[in-house]
């Protein structure tokens, strides 16, 4: 079982596949959940303190936007332990945790320049898109099972 | 991450062979230690990990192309994040859910061809863009033609 | 503060929640007996409000912000005043914002306002703006006072003076200014000065209102009829004063830490910004140049007016590199006058750089506030601007006699 960063991390579909497939999908809701239920903190709605975006720094500079470390201070610890991953281009609408086009291009980045194996895809807007993305995700999915652990390149 | 940690997992479906109701008689035939809520997409099972995630394969195979599950963070009825508690909207991922829901019925066609050993004709390449050259040759047809 | 009316604003935000600050949001509207809520919007509208609004951008929370903008305007959601808030240096983000603001000012009668966060943003920074928010939404009957009655004074408890007046049927009959020691015993002393000029003792006020950073403190002390923040009390002030009571008008009050930049309509606050990223653009900065030049503050005015401040090269936000150019410029044998002027100018084009650009000047352009007595300010505000720049009378107690005026209403209460 690999394990897999998505982007949009939020994505039901992703996560579904990557699950069904046989994976372990690296998904932004792990985070918040945890974070949601760590007794003590209380800084509601998803218990992100300030704190958070001083942990951000490790991915981003001062100059960047709070918002931006906040996301990354949830998302960096998966794409740290992330195996492989799947990018969806042009997701067409995500929000919340998502909704930033800075730190989705971050973490866009970062996924790429570490060098695992890696499915990019577009979003699929027709049944037919829909196909060739199910089945495209599946040989990717296939493939990491064959190489065991995420070596080798897409 | 332990088997111990409780989690959320939200069971979307989209059957009309399936019901919610089928899927709440399931879990309580399993007699799993979750806490189940039924919602307009389906349902939000709360428990331990180890459980939730018996419970969401047991789920899944009831109807395995047209229900699809990813873990949820905020646990069902968070008062925070209920629309009830917001003086309207609902919490942002409820728009990206929605997007995302309009496109199942082709995920659970695709799913099925798959299990049907079909391979669709992979055409998921970029279009490139059209050269200067090609566009002025266009530029240069439609001028001719209002003249 | 007593239980008031609950006032419903809606928040149009976006980093809010992964800065970590969207607790200290909730925490100050509960202070001033308001509540958070988010404009119900469909998929639908987020998808064409991109192409209603014109304005396309990448962020797909950012165009959550101007559908639920949207849904207010068209009144499909009902809320009594709205906060935008996006992250601090967040371009995209802060072209949405002020967007957006502009778009419901234009287009509703909801009172708005707009900040920029960071993870160190608390509820106490945002408490005044909250304030002035919920008491534009709650309180237009009070506003609308443009007399003052009876017997009334007011003290404004700032961060560097406290200010008290004394007024009689709309006159200023006793003033008291003391640097801001502490709290309570320099509001003691500006009021009893006050007192002392106008010949009256504590039992002959008939109503007591407060305002500024001590407000609270000296509020409950005093037993003031009315605890209010200096932007709602300041514009009230200002149009009084100055005669221009219907109508548009611009407030700008350089104060000694901060500065409020306010569009006023018949004498209600509209657009506001309050702030800076530095108190280089602040009385205290004009302070310092005084002491450096050994003048008093008093005289800074009048040298700033003969000098020329182009021959002085000065780059800075910053209050101690800002003063450092000067020194340099002085050891360079730049004369007093111009160095005068070259301050003067400095805290202008900041106000004007940081805060003018979210408000629509309009005119008629008053400006209060000790800064707006140092003559070269409001003249340099003028050059600046290319338009007149008005400073009324008791400038420099505008607070103090806007919350005497707002506290007649409370006579016989």
């Amino acid at each position: 079982m690999v394990k897999v960063f998505i982007y949009p991390s939020n994505s039901l579909i992703l996560s579904d596949l990557v699950d069904r497939f046989g994976h372990e999908p690296l998904a932004m809701m792990q985070e918040i959940g945890k974070n949601i239920r760590t007794a003590g903190l209380d800084s509601p709605p998803i218990n992100i303190t300030p704190e958070d975006p001083k942990r951000g720094l490790k991915y981003a500079a001062v100059e960047v936007p709070a918002g931006v470390r906040g996301r990354m201070s949830l998302l960096g610890p998966l794409l740290e332990e992330a195996e492989a991953g799947i990018i969806v281009k042009e997701p067409d609408i995500s929000f919340g945790c998502m909704g930033c086009a800075r730190t989705n291009e971050l973490i866009n980045f970062l996924v790429r320049a570490k060098k695992i194996p890696l499915l990019e895809l577009n979003y699929p807007n027709t049944e037919e898109d829909a196909k060739t993305f199910v089945y495209r995700i599946r040989e990717f999915l296939d493939g990491l099972s064959a190489s065991g652990t995420g070596k080798g390149d897409e | 991450m332990s088997d111990d940690d409780i989690i959320s997992k939200m069971v979307v479906l989209h059957s009309t062979y399936t019901l919610p109701s089928d899927l709440v008689i399931k879990i309580y035939e399993s007699k799993a230690d979750v806490t189940v809520k039924e919602t307009c997409f389906g349902l939000v099972i709360e428990g331990k990990r180890s459980e939730v995630n018996r419970v969401a394969r047991e789920l899944r195979n009831l109807d395995p192309n047209r229900i699809f599950i990813k873990e949820r963070g905020v646990p069902p009825g968070d008062k925070y994040l209920c629309r009830a508690g917001r003086g309207g909207g609902p919490k942002p991922g409820f728009h990206h859910h929605e997007v995302e829901f309009a496109l199942l019925p082709y995920f659970s066609e695709a799913l099925a061809e798959i299990d049907r050993g079909e391979i669709p004709k992979i055409k998921d390449v970029a279009r490139p863009h059209i050269t200067i050259d090609e566009l002025k040759d266009i530029i240069e047809k439609e001028v001719k033609k209002s003249e | 503060m007593g239980k008031e009316n609950l006032v419903k604003i809606a928040q149009l935000s976006c980093g809010s929640v992964y800065s970590g600050i969207q607790q200290e949001i909730e925490m100050a509207a509960g202070m001033v007996d308001a509540e958070i809520i988010y404009p119900e919007i469909t998929i639908d509208d987020v998808k064409v409000v991109q192409e209603e609004f014109g304005l396309q951008v990448a962020s797909p929370d950012l165009r959550l912000m101007m559908a639920r903008a949207k849904a207010l305007v068209d009144g499909k959601v009902r809320a009594d005043a709205v906060l935008i808030a996006t992250c601090f240096r967040c371009a995209e983000g802060a072209l949405v914002r002020n967007e957006i603001r502009r778009y419901i000012h234009e287009n509703s009668k909801l009172p708005v306002i707009s900040y920029s966060f960071t993870e160190r943003t608390t509820a106490a920074t945002l408490l005044t703006r909250l304030e002035a928010l919920t008491t534009t939404a709650r309180r237009r009957s009070l506003l609308a006072r443009e007399h003052q009655e009876g017997l009334t004074a007011g003290i404004d408890s700032g961060s560097t003076t406290t200010k008290a007046v004394i007024m009689k049927d709309d006159k200023v009959v006793g003033t008291g200014w003391v640097p801001t020691v502490k709290v309570m015993e320099s509001a003691t002393e500006a009021l009893d000065n006050a007192m002392k000029e106008a010949g009256i003792t504590r039992d002959d006020i008939q109503a007591l209102g407060v305002t500024g950073y001590g407000r609270f403190l000296i509020g409950e002390e005093f037993k003031a009829s009315l605890i209010q923040e200096e932007i709602t009390v300041n514009s009230k002030g200002a149009v009084y004063l100055a005669g221009f009571q219907k109508g548009q008008a611009t407030v700008i009050d350089i104060g000694g830490m901060d500065n409020k930049a306010i569009s006023v309509q018949d004498g209600i606050p509209g657009m506001f910004t309050m702030g800076g990223i530095c108190a280089g653009a602040s009385g205290r900065f004009l302070e310092m140049t005084a002491k450096r030049l050994g003048v008093d503050i008093t005289e800074l005015g009048a040298l700033a007016v003969k000098g020329m401040r182009e021959n002085v090269e000065m780059n800075s936000y910053c209050i101690v590199f800002g003063i450092q150019s000067l020194v340099n410029s002085l050891a360079k044998g730049s004369s007093a006058d111009d160095v005068a002027a070259a301050a003067c100018f400095s805290v202008v084009e900041q106000v004007f750089m940081q805060q003018l650009q979210e408000v629509e000047v309009k005119e008629p352009l008053i400006m209060v506030g000790g800064s707006a007595l140092i003559a070269g300010v409001p003249r340099a505000m003028e050059k600046l601007l290319q338009i007149k720049v008005t400073v009324p009378p008791y400038a420099q107690y505008i607070g103090a006699v806007g919350a005497a005026l707002l506290a007649s209403g409370f006579i016989n209460k």
